[in-house]
């Protein structure tokens, strides 16, 4: 009965601390996305693939901020022709390198400050890494959704059969010289931001009902997440906790598997891995931070809406080969 | 005034088909809403939280009601316009299906309202490894107040103290008067029982026991003081060999049964 009430009561706290921080996180979302265009963003990316790829890891900052709202928007990137760098490290890093991320971290974890800066610098490194190494596939096409792929924005014009002065089509006259075809555009504004084209009315209503239904998602996951961490915390003998916390490698994996499975949203999940800081190792407390936001079971059916299996796995691998790298490292020489 | 026999005929009504998933979110929005403000004005808030975040939670509570309310206004304009959109649907995927979502949370906040969280004790304390607490504490904090007066000193300022200077000689002979919880450690002698406290960093998912022994007076054993009854312990500092090494104890002179404190965490 005791044990009950302390489940409880850690259910319940997880849930009181964590909402606050869940409702700015989707209020952020909503908000951001009817401030921010896209299109006019992608004109002012760097074109080197690594500075890309450090650029589409800080973009996070400007952007929705959990790991639901960051695969539309890294598909309307691709879709509208910004970098595969910038797209791949935007997927990766926005969810964890945004101002309401790093403040809940550092509420949960300010006992242990390093980790909030280990959280956001890993993540940075791997998200730049990985989209330097996505940059480096010449062409996107074959690891991305048909869907997507065929609606992309490519920016050296399709290489037709037909000689260019014989295209049909609608062409617009730019000042300095050369032509503008139209087709392109309109199959990208099917797949563009469908918010920003609203009156200021409608846009509120919609900006409301986004939050709500966020928040009925993510709710939902958190009380699920929170509900999985009480009953670890009250049900699992300590022996078998501090078993496999304490060791280097399997408290690492144990909490990477974790993860991947609760899926819990980035804005919250440093509490989830607050109510472990006792048991488990720095090291994998810093895994579940930096991995859970790149990839999880709710983020994997995400993926797939973009790209094709073979580059979701690719992204999961060096995701995760990276982070237990990173978690390893801290166990053994910093933590 | 003769009134036209025949009257106006009624508008035909409508099959009244209520909208339930948006019902559904807007009484989980105002019940979640009534459980935080529920432990706001109960004062139980502090038993989950750190007080320093409290309004975090509070601000939620009226968020909340606020959102409740936009969706009770949306309802009402679309039903007097007649017939709803579904919204536009922003190209979100969801993994759980929306009305399960919505019955999830709603049943959370009805428990969250009827469920009243109760502080943790002793067992928790065990199980969470409190015979570690003498030297570790989890959080490393940078800097503390030391209270220059050693009776003013709490459970976890004696124990940040002995962690920072650990040599218990160093203390002995100082006047001590401190709150906490009775533990019976098994190990121990039965004329010794710990007083705990438990520390919170955040929320009540990372508390974490620290505890000070204390030596009862000759003619006291441990079954004198239940556990989980709180004391006010006053008494000195002195050296004890207890688990195999020496460490600080109080030597009590007065123990009283005091009520468990509205905030049973220290911080």
């Amino acid at each position: 009965m005791i044990q009950l009430n302390t489940g409880f009561t850690l259910f319940l706290s997880l849930l009181v601390e964590a909402v606050p921080f869940l409702l700015i996180g989707v209020a952020f979302s909503s908000v951001l996305m009817f401030l921010v265009d896209e299109r006019k963003l992608i004109g002012a990316l760097p074109k080197n693939a690594f500075l890309g790829a450090l650029t589409g890891g800080l973009l996070g900052i400007f952007f929705p901020v959990c790991e639901c709202g960051n695969v539309p928007v890294a598909r309307r990137l691709l879709v509208q022709g910004a970098p595969t760098a910038v797209s791949v490290g935007f997927l990766l890093a926005a969810p964890t390198i945004n101002p309401v991320v790093f403040w809940a971290t550092w509420v949960a974890f300010r006992g242990q400050p390093e980790v909030v800066f280990m959280r956001v610098g890993c993540t940075l490194i791997i998200a730049t890494t990985v989209g330097w190494v996505f940059s480096q596939q010449k062409d996107l096409g074959p690891f991305l959704q048909e869907t997507v792929a065929r609606s992309r924005f490519r920016e050296q014009p399709v290489v037709s059969e037909q000689p260019s002065l014989l295209q049909g089509g609608t062409f617009l006259q730019a000042v300095g010289g050369g032509t503008l075809r139209l087709d392109t555009p309109v199959a990208q504004r099917l797949v563009a931001n469908p918010a920003l084209d609203q009156s200021t009315a409608s846009k509120l209503s919609l900006v409301l009902d986004n939050m709500v239904r966020e928040l009925r998602e993510l709710g939902a996951v958190l009380i699920l997440g929170s509900a999985i961490a009480a009953t670890v915390q009250v049900a699992v003998p300590r022996e078998t906790i501090l078993g496999l916390g304490q060791g280097l490698i399997s408290s690492i994996l144990a909490m990477m598997i974790l993860a991947a499975v609760v899926s819990i949203c980035s804005t919250v999940d440093s509490f989830f891995a607050l109510s472990f800081a006792s048991t488990f190792t720095t090291g994998s407390l810093l895994a579940f931070l930096i991995f859970g936001p790149m990839i999880d079971l709710k983020n994997i059916g995400l993926l797939l809406t973009v790209f094709r299996a073979r580059a979701v796995f690719y992204l999961f691998a060096l995701a995760g080969l990276m982070s237990f790298g990173f978690a390893l490292f801290i166990n053994l020489y910093v933590g | 005034m003769v009134r036209s026999p025949r009257s106006k005929p009624k508008p035909k009504k409508k099959p009244l088909r209520l909208p339930w998933r948006d019902i559904l979110d807007v009484l989980a929005l105002s019940t979640w809403s009534a459980m935080l403000i529920r432990y706001w004005l109960g004062g139980k808030l502090l038993l989950l939280l750190h007080p320093d975040y409290a309004w975090l939670s509070n601000v939620a509570a009226i968020v909340l009601l606020l959102l409740a309310g936009s969706q009770v206004v949306k309802l009402l304009s679309v039903r007097r316009r007649g017939g709803g959109d579904a919204g536009a649907d922003l190209g979100h995927v969801t993994m759980l299906p929306p009305s399960i979502s919505s019955a999830l949370l709603l049943s959370v906040a009805v428990f969250g309202l009827i469920y009243t969280p109760r502080a943790f004790a002793s067992e928790t304390a065990t199980a969470r490894g409190i015979s570690d607490s003498l030297t570790l504490t989890r959080s490393q904090p940078q800097r503390f107040v030391r209270a220059a007066n050693p009776a003013e000193r709490t459970v976890i300022d004696w124990i940040r103290l002995v962690n920072v200077y650990p040599e218990p000689d160093a203390y002995a002979g100082e006047p001590v008067a401190v709150k906490g919880f009775v533990m019976h450690p098994e190990e121990w002698p039965d004329d010794y029982i710990m007083v705990s406290r438990f520390v919170l960093t955040c929320c009540a998912a990372d508390a974490y026991p620290v505890g000070l022994p204390v030596k009862l007076k000759t003619n006291q054993s441990r079954s004198d003081y239940p556990v989980d009854s709180w004391l006010d312990v006053t008494g000195e500092m002195a050296t004890e060999d207890l688990d195999g090494r020496r460490q600080i104890a109080i030597a009590a002179s007065d123990l009283t049964a005091i009520a468990e404190p509205e905030n049973p965490y220290q911080y």
